[in-house]
């Protein structure tokens, strides 16, 4: 079998999630808000947003980079590796044009319930953490090791 | 002179009523449209998101939607509304509590996932005020509102839950 995958990844605590590199421009932020019908001006009404709101730019909305955090891991692993469950908090804005590093460690393996724990972060170019939080993910059929014979 | 042994408080009793507010449950039907808008949004490339043939190779019976697609839904139902529910800012004045300041950040995001959605799902949204409360400190006092997100699909299955706490200063 061929996946777009590493399959000879394997999954350690302490072993850190690949970097995932984004840099939402005001295409990106609007095609987010329009296909959640998400209308808040901040996020695509330059003069509103410095004008009236005195921020410097295009905010990143919040969802957009907790979804970069659920794909730094899928990007690496698969769709496979399911989130089954996510917590995270955003510490500073991120303006459109910033460039975002998204990565993170796992923290825990449970082989029973054949899921892993991972911390994720997302920062700028400066290391200012923008969005932090911990989520658990279904390890993919793929690694989890099986009986030899 | 307000005595100062007693806490200024700003969550009134209008905002206790509107807290404790039933609110309207929100049913829809997710459309492969709907679906590949949000993976395109989000810079998505895998097949699965978009060719139901695709979908099935892997095991699905159709388009299935990336995890945070549900977010999509309960902003749909507080926002696609009459232009005249909707605040200056673009915010739905459905989400605003009676408060003194309409200042809002975003606190934190919790999400439970439970079965994948596909396009054709009709997915219910019931949603409730789960907290309601305030913190005095050096920079004034600040009031955090915890609305939990529960969604549900035709046969009875919780897709997500969500918890998000927005919070007012």
């Amino acid at each position: 079998m061929t996946t777009d995958h590493d399959v000879d990844t394997m999954l350690t605590i302490g072993a850190p999630v690949p970097d995932l590199v984004r840099r939402p421009d005001p295409i990106d932020l609007f095609t987010f808000s329009a296909a959640s019908w998400l209308l808040h001006r901040i996020h695509y009404d330059l003069p509103f947003t410095t004008d009236h709101d005195g921020h410097p730019g295009l905010l990143v909305q919040g969802p957009l980079q907790g979804t970069y955090m659920i794909q730094s891991v899928q990007w690496w692993l698969g769709p496979d590796a399911r989130l089954r469950s996510i917590a995270y908090r955003h510490s500073s804005p991120v303006y459109a044009g910033e460039t975002l590093t998204c990565g993170g460690t796992i923290t825990g393996i449970d082989s029973v319930e054949e899921t892993f724990d991972v911390e994720l972060w997302v920062k700028t170019n400066d290391g200012t953490i923008t969005t932090s939080g911990t989520a658990t993910f279904a390890i993919p059929p793929e690694q989890i090791p099986t009986e030899k014979s | 002179m307000a005595d100062p042994t007693v806490p200024a408080t700003v969550i009134t009793d209008e905002a206790r009523d509107w807290a404790t507010q039933p609110f309207d449950q929100y049913v829809t039907t997710v459309s492969r449209t709907d679906i590949a808008r949000f993976a395109r949004a989000i810079g998505e490339t895998n097949a699965v998101y978009y060719d139901a043939e695709a979908a099935r190779a892997a095991g699905h019976p159709d388009v299935v939607a990336p995890v945070y697609f549900p977010y999509t839904i309960r902003m749909q139902a507080t926002h696609l509304v009459d232009r005249a529910d909707l605040e200056p800012d673009g915010s739905s004045s459905a989400d605003v509590p009676p408060l003194p300041t309409n200042r809002a950040m975003a606190g934190e995001t919790t999400i439970d996932l439970g079965v994948p959605i596909h396009a054709g799902d009709t997915i219910t949204l019931n949603k409730r005020i789960v907290e309601l409360y305030e913190k005095t400190g050096r920079s004034g006092t600040l009031v955090f509102v915890k609305t939990e997100f529960v969604f549900t699909n035709q046969d009875g299955e919780q897709v997500m839950r969500e918890h998000f706490t927005r919070i007012y200063r």
